[in-house]
């Protein structure tokens, strides 16, 4: 019986078909490759073919950043000198104070400045790309915070390459931040809601013990319990009460301080010294806080090699210093 | 003839152009998705293998700077290279509407296929991410790809 096509086109269509379930068989390989091999290959296409799409990217947020307004970025800097002049002697006493506390000081470069970028393909609206990655000293878990009037928290690192990171805002479901009052008074975790369009998502307070009460505008930070946050980063504010269960627990609804939509420019918290340093102290170990602070001198008048000189007795500690 | 140096120019300038928006200028959703358009456009003139292969090549490239799990689009992209080019068998396809049909089916496919592979922590709801955004970005590459093709010579171009 005779074939209804020609031999050579049955053969090519064989052939079609083989080349085709190669590169499905290959594409399934890929999706199963270690992670080690999948970043040297997405390494390897980000250096070649999209490098000059990297590149024009870079030279555009150069170009943004210097079109900044002179005199904007001049009353910042203005205002930033007046705050450092009138705390200059705070850096001392704030010095001494770590010491006898026995706490860290906070390291210089902690914080470091990277470029958010938004893939912008489905299933990854919470999720953000970073140019700074392991070189720069990134790591997994890594807090990121950006100034939108105010510093807030924008989310953490959940992935680090060699020179880009991945990570997540507020608004992915496996976010949760412990938090607390600015006042430190009110304890509740922090995790996000899904709005009708993601434009509405929003954050909410939970597990507020039902006979605390917050008013709207009330600033919540991070608790730094847990160790995931430092302390003290900001987060939202209380907008209204979310719900409630009787005698038990009240939930609020917050307005965060950044909003992911603005996410462009961020800081990277790279230091961990601040989560180790409340994790030591929540961890039962003893700070050996001194009964009585030593009286510091009323008015420096001649700074001399004595004033940098730790008061006898209150460096007393063992082990040395914590740094 | 007319129709082939036309998708030829036309299918790499849409690559290089959804790189430069999404990339380059940073645009996200905003900017239409016309490496499918561009994948799409090219399989209802390529052989199956060769709509894979650059599915393949295509989705490697979008995987690169995703942040969803590395591969997903490789896959997602292969499959849609290979049917798309299997549609030729299928369907002559020589109207706009049709064009448009396809465009939006595919791009629905690759959203669906995305979803399906990126995994239970990158990926948001099906209902939002795919039958509302998904269906939302589908038409909105559809409509452009069908703009794009009008003022080349419309179904002149297609048959």
């Amino acid at each position: 019986m005779g074939s209804y096509t020609d031999s050579q086109e049955e053969g090519r269509g064989r052939r079609d078909l083989a080349v085709a379930a190669f590169f499905l068989v290959l594409a399934i390989v890929v999706v199963y490759l270690p992670p080690r091999l999948q970043d040297h290959v997405a390494a390897g296409v980000r250096a070649s073919a999209l490098k000059p799409f990297l590149m024009t990217q870079e030279a555009l947020a150069r170009a943004r950043l210097r079109a900044e307004d002179a005199l904007v970025l001049q009353a910042q800097l203005d205002s930033l000198a007046s705050l450092v002049v009138s705390q200059a002697t705070l850096a001392e006493e704030n010095r001494k104070l770590h010491g006898l506390l026995q706490l860290q000081e906070r390291a210089p470069g902690t914080f470091l400045a990277a470029n958010a970028i938004r893939p912008g393909t489905a299933g990854s609206e919470s999720m953000f790309i970073l140019d700074v990655g392991s070189r720069h000293g990134v790591g997994a878990g890594n807090p990121v915070l950006m100034r939108n009037g105010r510093i807030g928290l924008v989310g953490l690192i959940r992935g680090v390459r060699g020179s880009t990171a991945v990570g997540i805002d507020w608004s992915h479901p496996d976010f949760r931040a412990s938090a607390m009052t600015a006042d430190g008074t009110v304890f509740g975790m922090v995790e996000p809601r899904r709005g009708e369009f993601r434009e509405a998502d929003r954050l909410l307070l939970n597990g507020i013990p039902f006979y605390e009460y917050l008013d709207s505008a009330t600033l919540i930070v991070t608790s730094g319990l847990g160790g995931v946050f430092p302390r003290g980063i900001p987060i939202g504010e209380v907008v209204s009460m979310a719900e409630e269960e009787r005698s038990w627990r009240r939930a609020y609804w917050l307005r965060p301080v950044v909003a992911t939509g603005s996410i462009t420019h961020v800081l990277v918290v790279t230091d961990d010294g601040a989560a180790e340093m409340m994790a030591d102290l929540f961890d039962g170990e003893d700070p050996q806080i001194p009964d009585s602070l030593p009286p510091t001198p009323p008015q420096r008048r001649d700074p001399g090699p004595d004033d940098e000189r730790e008061p006898p007795g209150a460096l007393d500690r063992p082990g040395g210093s914590r740094s | 003839m007319r129709r082939l140096v036309l998708l030829r120019i036309l299918v790499p300038l849409l690559a290089v152009l959804h790189f430069l928006l999404h990339m380059g200028m940073g645009m996200g959703r905003g900017a239409p998705d016309l490496l499918t358009l561009s994948l799409l456009l090219a399989a209802r003139e390529l052989r199956m293998g060769a709509g894979a292969g650059l599915g393949f090549f295509f989705g490697l490239m979008e995987d690169s700077f995703s942040a969803l799990p590395f591969g997903v689009f490789t896959l997602s992209l292969t499959v849609v290279g290979a049917l798309g080019a299997r549609t030729r068998d299928l369907f002559v396809g020589d109207s706009l509407r049709f064009l448009f049909s396809y465009l939006a089916a595919g791009k629905l496919l690759l959203e669906a296929g995305a979803w399906l592979i990126a995994g239970e922590m990158a990926r948001g709801p099906f209902v939002q991410a795919v039958l509302v955004e998904g269906s939302l970005a589908a038409l909105y590459g559809a409509l452009v790809g069908v703009l794009l093709i009008l003022p080349l010579g419309g179904r002149d171009v297609l048959r």
